[in-house]
Order: C-alpha cells, then sequence, then structure tokens
C-alpha cells in the first residue's frame, strides 16, 4: 500500500461539462508533478446520459479507472448521477455534490418526483456530503454552463491538489479562450465556498 | 504533457513522418484524425475522412506501396468492412510503413459487439502492437512504422478504449519530415493478385518476413516485451490490462513477475521461453478473448513445462466485458496467491436511481422523423405492429428507446436496407420501412439500395440527413463542400445518387415542417417500389452551435395539467416532471416547438432569446 494515489469520480449528465472538469484536473495535476490517468468513454452518445469519468493522480498511477469502493472523492454535477455513482466512493470518502437537479426521462415518464432536498438527504445517508449551491454560484459569473468549475473549486480547495496555480493554468489550456475568464471566477468562487463558507 | 491516448497516437503518427492519413469516424478511434486536423492545417499531410473503413485503408494502402508512410483509423467493427484489401496487403506488402490502427471496445461502451481484433493477426498474418497507456501508444505508434516499413508489412496497432480514451502524462519525441511518393515500381508479381502461382510464391515470402518480426522490434524498441519482478508466479498481460495487473500486485503486496507483451501476433516465443521456463503457475489477464492463454499455453507445451495456466478458460477471469482493478484483485484470490480476507467485498446495496440512457438531443430533427414517420404508419391504416422499421447505425438509433420504440432492428452499417429486403423476399406481406442516415447510407448504403431497386422489391427507404457524422463528434461527410482540413471537395448529392440508382420516387423533406412529412411518409408508404424519403434537417447541435437558440419555450404552469402527452409524444431530454407539472429545461431547450404542437392545452409559449 506504498502508494499515494487520489482518485476522484465525476459524475455528471452529458453536456454539463464533466469532462472538461476531468481534463482541466488531469492537466493542471501533471503541472504539480503527479502521474496522472484518466479514464472517459466519449462520442456524442453521451449527451443527455449518465456519464462517470475517472480521475487518478498520485506517485505512479497506470490505471485509467478504479473500481467501485475506491474513490476518495465523489464530484456531483448533479444530484440524480451522484446518487448513482454512490457506489464509487470508499468508506470515509467525500462527496462533493452540486444542488443540481435534472431529473431523467424515464422518471418523468412515470411522474417520478426527485425534489433535491430528498436526493441530497439520501446521499448524505451513505457518505459525508458537502452540498454546493453551484447554480446560483456560477450564475453570479453570469455563466450558468460554470457549474463544473465551481465544482473544481471546491474539490481544489477540499483535497489542497492540484496546487491553485496549476489549476489557473490549466484552465486557460483546456477551456475555449472566450469562457476562461469566466471560468476562473467560477472556480474561485468554489474555493472560496470551502475556504471562508460562502 | 497530458495527453490522450488518440492525441498521443496522432503524435506518434505526425514524429513518424505519416504522409497520408484516412479513416472512418467511430468510437473510440475518432480522435486521432480529429487531433491531426487540429494540428494539421497547412501542414503536408493529407489527413481526411473516407466513405467507409475499405476505401480508407485502400487509400492508405495505394499510398505506403509508392513508399509513403500512410495510417489509417478505424473502429472495431471497420476492421471487418476494411478486412478484404487488408488480407490480400499481406501478400504485396509495402514499401512506406503503414500503420493500421483499430480501437476495439471491451465493455462494450459504444460498440455493438465485443469483437476481438487481435484475432487479425493470425487472421491477415500481420503484425498486432499493443500499447498499454497514452505514452506507450506514442511510442509504439512511431515503432509500427519503422517496424512496418522494415518487414515490408502493414502492422496493426490494435489499442482499447481504456487506452485510446485515457489521459496521460507523455513525453513527446522529435518529429520526422512527412515521407511522401517515392516511386511506384511496376511489379506484377507483387501487386497482382491474379496469378495463383504468385500468390503462393507471396504466401511464403508473408511467411518469411512474418518469422522477423519479434527480432525487428526488439531492436526497435527494446522494451516492447518485458518481464517486471520476479518469481515463480507469473502473470501474461497486454493493454489495458497490464496497469490493474500492476497496480493490483503492488497494492496487495504479491511477488510476482509480470510478463507484459506489446507484440501480440507473431507471438515473441523467444521472449517468452525465456520469461515463461521459471514459472511455477501462470495467471493471464487479458480483455475479451483468451488469445494470450492460447499462446502461453503453446510455449508451455514447447518448453515441456507443466506449470498451471489460468485465465478465462480455467474460468478465473470473464471473456465478457472490461477487466477492472477489482477484478484482477478476484481473480488473484481465486487462484490463491492471496487470501480471501485481502480484497474486501464489493460494496453494499446502494439506491439505483432512474435510468439515464442517452436520448436524442433536443431539438433533435431525427425525432421529427421518426415521430412522423409513426403518425404515417397510422395515418396509412396500418397499426405500428403491421410494420417493421429497419434501424441502422447513428444518433436515430437512439430511437428505440421509449417513448418511440420506433427501430426493430440496428445491426451493422447499411444493413437496414438489406434486411428490409430480406423480409420481404421472404414472403413479408406488409409494407417494410429502412430508416438509415445520410453517413451510413454513403458509407454502406448504396449498394444495398442498388440491389432493392434491381431485384424491384417494395421498400420505403427513409434517409435521415442530418448533414454530418453526427454520432462519433461531427465529422464530414461526401455532401460537403470543403473538410475538416480545408480541402475544397465536390458535394454529393444524395437525391440525385439514388435517382441515378434507380429509387422508383424520391421525395426531399424537411422533418421540421412536420405536416408535410407525415404526409410525404403516408403516400410513400401506400406506393409500391423502392421509395427513397430523404428527411433533410441540419443536428441540432450543429445548428446550435452555428447560430445559437433564437428562441425556447416555457411551460405556462396554471395551464399545465401534467397529463404528460408533451413527454410522451417527443421524448425531449429539455423537458421533465416536477411538482405535478412539466417544465422546461431552460439551457437545454433549442426552441424546435415540436413539445408545444402536442399540448392539448396550450400550455407552452414561446421566449424569444439573444
Ligand atoms: S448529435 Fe445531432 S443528430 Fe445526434 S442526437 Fe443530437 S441533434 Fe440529433
Ligand atoms: S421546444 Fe420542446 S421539444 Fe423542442 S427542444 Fe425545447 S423542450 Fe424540447
Amino acid at each position: 500500500m506504498g502508494r499515494r494515489v487520489v482518485n476522484v469520480a465525476i459524475a455528471s449528465v452529458g453536456g454539463q461539462g464533466g469532462l472538461t472538469l476531468s481534463r482541466v484536473l488531469a492537466v493542471a495535476a501533471v503541472y504539480d508533478g503527479f502521474s496522472v490517468r484518466t479514464g472517459e468513454t466519449l462520442g456524442m452518445a453521451q449527451r443527455f446520459g449518465s456519464v462517470v469519468s475517472y480521475v487518478r493522480f498520485g506517485d505512479s498511477v497506470l490505471s485509467p479507472t478504479f473500481s467501485e469502493g475506491e474513490a476518495d472523492y465523489l464530484i456531483g454535477l448533479e444530484l440524480v448521477e451522484a446518487l448513482r455513482a454512490l457506489r464509487l466512493l470508499k468508506p470515509g470518502g467525500l462527496a462533493l455534490v452540486a444542488s443540481v437537479v435534472k431529473p431523467p426521462l424515464s422518471a418523468s415518464l412515470r411522474r417520478e418526483e426527485l425534489p433535491a432536498e430528498a436526493l441530497l438527504e439520501e446521499i448524505s445517508r451513505y457518505a459525508r456530503t458537502v452540498r454546493v449551491p453551484a447554480v446560483e454560484l456560477a450564475l453570479r459569473v453570469g455563466n450558468p454552463r460554470a457549474v463544473n468549475m465551481v465544482m473544481l473549486g471546491v474539490f481544489a480547495a477540499t483535497s489542497g491538489t492540484p496546487s491553485d496555480s496549476s489549476i489557473r493554468r490549466a484552465i486557460a489550456e483546456v477551456v475555449p479562450a472566450r469562457w476562461v475568464e469566466s471560468s476562473v471566477r467560477a472556480y474561485e468562487l468554489g474555493r472560496s465556498f470551502v475556504l471562508s463558507g460562502s | 504533457m497530458a495527453l490522450m491516448g488518440n492525441e498521443a497516437i496522432a503524435r506518434g503518427f505526425v514524429e513518424a513522418g505519416v504522409s497520408v492519413v484516412s479513416g472512418y469516424p467511430g468510437t473510440p478511434s475518432s480522435e486521432v484524425i480529429v487531433t491531426l486536423h487540429e494540428f494539421g492545417a497547412g501542414s503536408e499531410i493529407y489527413v481526411e475522412w473516407a466513405v467507409n473503413e475499405r476505401v480508407a485503408f485502400e487509400i492508405a494502402y495505394g499510398a505506403a506501396i509508392s513508399g509513403a508512410r500512410a495510417a489509417v483509423t478505424m473502429k472495431a467493427p471497420g476492421a471487418s468492412v476494411a478486412l478484404d484489401p487488408l488480407i490480400s496487403s499481406a501478400y504485396g506488402g509495402v514499401e512506406g510503413g503503414l500503420v493500421v490502427l483499430v480501437a476495439d471496445d471491451p465493455g462494450p461502451h459504444t460498440t455493438q459487439t465485443e469483437q476481438d481484433n487481435r484475432w487479425l493477426g493470425p487472421l491477415a498474418k500481420l503484425p498486432v502492437l499493443s500499447p498499454s497507456s497514452p505514452q506507450e501508444a506514442k511510442d509504439l505508434a512511431v515503432a509500427a512504422f519503422d517496424l512496418s516499413e522494415e518487414l515490408k508489412l502493414p502492422v496493426i496497432l490494435r489499442t482499447t478504449t481504456r487506452v485510446n480514451h485515457a489521459v496521460g502524462d507523455v513525453v513527446l519525441g522529435p518529429v520526422r519530415p512527412p515521407q511522401r511518393f517515392r516511386e511506384f515500381r511496376k511489379d506484377i508479381p507483387r501487386f497482382v493478385r491474379a496469378g495463383m502461382l504468385f500468390n503462393l510464391e507471396r504466401h511464403r515470402w508473408l511467411s518469411s518476413r512474418l518469422e522477423l518480426t519479434e527480432g525487428v522490434l526488439t531492436k526497435l524498441y527494446p522494451g516492447a516485451n518485458r518481464v517486471e519482478g520476479s518469481g515463480e508466479l507469473c502473470v501474461v498481460t497486454e493493454g489495458a490490462a497490464y496497469n490493474y495487473v500492476r497496480e493490483v500486485l503492488e497494492d496487495l503486496g504479491v511477488g510476482a513477475s509480470v510478463v507484459k507483451l506489446s507484440l501480440l501476433y507473431p507471438p515473441p516465443t523467444e521472449f517468452l521461453e525465456d520469461a515463461l521456463r521459471g514459472c511455477r503457475e501462470v495467471l493471464v489477464v487479458e480483455e475479451l478473448d483468451p488469445y494470450l492463454e492460447t499462446v502461453v499455453k503453446r510455449v508451455l507445451y514447447e518448453l515441456g513445462a507443466r506449470a498451471p495456466v489460468y485465465g478465462k478458460e480455467s474460468g478465473h477471469l470473464p471473456r465478457e466485458g472490461e477487466l477492472s482493478r477489482r477484478l484482477v484483485a478476484e481473480a488473484l484470490v481465486s487462484v490463491g496467491w492471496v487470501p480471501k480476507t485481502a480484497v474486501s467485498p464489493p460494496a453494499g446495496t446502494y439506491p439505483s436511481p432512474p435510468p439515464r440512457p442517452p436520448p436524442m438531443c433536443p431539438g433533435c430533427p431525427h425525432r421529427n422523423t421518426y415521430l412522423a414517420l409513426l403518425l404515417a404508419i397510422a395515418r396509412a391504416g396500418y397499426r405500428r405492429d403491421e410494420v417493421p422499421i429497419f434501424g441502422d447505425i447513428g444518433c436515430y438509433a437512439l430511437s428505440f428507446q421509449p417513448p418511440f420504440e420506433a427501430i426493430w432492428t440496428e445491426h451493422s452499417m447499411g444493413a437496414s436496407i438489406s434486411m428490409a429486403m430480406g423480409l420481404k423476399v421472404a414472403g413479408y406481406g406488409g409494407p417494410v420501412v429502412a430508416t438509415i442516415g445520410d453517413s451510413t447510407l454513403f458509407h454502406a448504403g448504396l449498394q444495398p439500395l442498388l440491389e432493392a431497386v434491381h431485384k424491384r422489391v417494395d421498400v420505403l427507404v427513409v434517409v435521415l440527413d442530418n448533414s454530418v457524422v453526427a454520432m462519433t463528434g461531427h465529422q464530414s461527410t461526401p455532401a460537403w463542400g470543403t473538410t475538416e482540413s480545408g480541402r475544397r471537395a465536390k458535394p454529393i448529392s444524395i437525391e440525385e445518387v439514388v435517382r441515378a440508382l434507380g429509387a422508383d420516387r424520391v421525395y426531399v423533406v424537411d422533418p421540421y415542417d412536420l405536416d408535410l412529412t407525415v404526409e410525404v411518409l403516408t403516400r410513400a408508404l401506400r406506393e409500391p417500389g423502392v421509395r427513397v424519403v430523404v428527411a433533410r434537417h441540419p443536428c441540432a447541435l450543429m445548428e446550435v452551435r452555428a447560430r445559437g437558440v433564437t428562441r425556447r419555450y416555457r411551460v405556462v404552469e396554471d395551464r399545465c395539467t401534467g397529463c404528460l402527452a408533451c413527454v410522451r409524444t417527443t421524448g425531449c431530454p429539455a423537458l421533465y416532471y416536477s411538482n405535478g407539472r412539466v417544465r422546461v429545461s431552460e439551457g437545454d431547450c433549442v426552441g424546435c416547438g415540436l413539445c408545444a404542437r402536442f399540448c392539448p392545452y396550450k400550455a407552452f409559449e414561446v421566449v424569444e432569446v439573444g
């Protein structure tokens, strides 16, 4: 058990920017000198479907994915998907979840209600949970699509890695130019949500 | 720098001096050419999508016999499409390096079968290399070109999703200038497969070249096959599985020697004999078929060794699905190399929230086309179960899901038309419909159409024309006037082609005009002969990207009764049910207006935006 590796699962609905988030984390971790792997499944077929991305960084990482019960962190960009991915968390792992619900079609067709409060409660029954008003924070920077960058800030402030400077470089490298500024601000808001509790 | 496996392969191609790259989009292989398009603009490299994999392969082969370095990319089933020329190419061989990237998909995540293309090695008699990481993918891509050129044989670079789509740190190497046409010497025995005596002779030549593979590769890339660790317990592995093996052995503190192969065909026998000689027990960890397992057993037999071999044939690992750290750990338990207590049991019970399979996007024109087709079937006086709808490969296959449940089959590229024809000639009396996308029609649908026309079989062919290869991330089709690389191209008109093929009737409609589409489809359903209805409207995602969203829809709360008519009719993922009413997810709606049409209570209103 000598190797130190941080395992992060990112659960999202296709199109929410889970892939961008995992890429930013990977690039930042490489800047920090970590060995890095991410595992994704790509393709348009993933849009509006369940998506899980795996990010791993540490001393020496080879596998792009990990198994159930191995994630140190679960970042949920959406609550139904966070709930679905809970099984990836290890005992004692931390769930960082955006208070966002996108009810799947299968639920709507059955008139199934999925209130955020109930989902959050269910998630916190299984794991220590940090709930983040990510949409409000993203709207504060005028970019409702920046929920992923808010959660990036939440993750970085909570885990202490990757470093702030590497993440800023990584955002500039990965995110399309016209979104960089609002992404950085969303990231900062996510950070300060954890650090100053607002 | 951090690169995805496919980006690393693209980089490897460039470092090796490739000058011609062709392929057909297919997950998980597409990003290789997409990446080359991104950093290849203005370069001397020809990088274009071809109409299908066999054409792509033949383009690359034609280049490579003239001394150019060429590559071709495809997903697993694409290798079957390219199989005929691939097998013949082993007899002619190449002058410039030719690398064939075939991306398999254990899981499967995005592929119709778990086809294991490592068997292409023994089938086509071509060397097969398999990387485990983005770095190795790049390095092997470069080595594959040199190997190909030394052996004068095409080389297959076989990857899997967890290599193609894994991001990892990659150290780059120097870039060689593109190696273009040198000369093409007329050599009839070599390149004309019509002479049977030549073919026998070339087969002998091929066998003699293959024998050199292990030696040449070991010189070019000494770490290709290697033993890591030591001990009498041996694990033989390759590809993505190698990563799980290394990590799990380390995590569980098992001392074993890991025999890692990058050359899968011809098997590196000399290396394996050395590596396996001292083994007391052997565990083979590989994805999909027990391919290496048969190799290992043969090598041990030759050595006269009695070591037991564990793997898929012994039932210690599954033949289906992808491997994982957990499956490898459990295999180590089941062969008795680690105590049961070392591996924690799988997590307990967790809630299973409602499933979210990928749907068609909001505003997707295919939604309208299938809806129109279902309405037309009713209007033409048929029950839904009287009119089989054959599907094909592309986003529109998602119409199998509720609420549409439209297509009855999705089989292989182009099969909708020929399978519909098969049903008719077998004696089915009712109308049959084949639904096929524009790029799938170009790929493999034109010959089936010709067949149906020629044999005078009654079939309604609906071409779902969104003017792009959407499913794999929006690649160009033959209808484009300019390709991704900026090359000016001659746009091919689907209606002109199908008319020229002799279709009895050809209609073109815009599925956003739902009434007209229903009307045309109703008429076409009742007509005899081969009828082609081209339902043309750009992919909604592309349209939004190009023009933005100008209007959205909203539900006026007190008018909505929660009857779900809109959700049940459209299945649009921008609609959802909450607090007894339907709502529109503002950021997802693209304003197509389909839902509003089907609301009996006129509860939708338009919001102009922008
Ligand atoms: S990507 Fe385009 S064609 Fe595919 S489902 Fe979405 S809108 Fe339809
Ligand atoms: S108008 Fe209705 S059907 Fe069209 S995208 Fe918006 S919610 Fe979906």
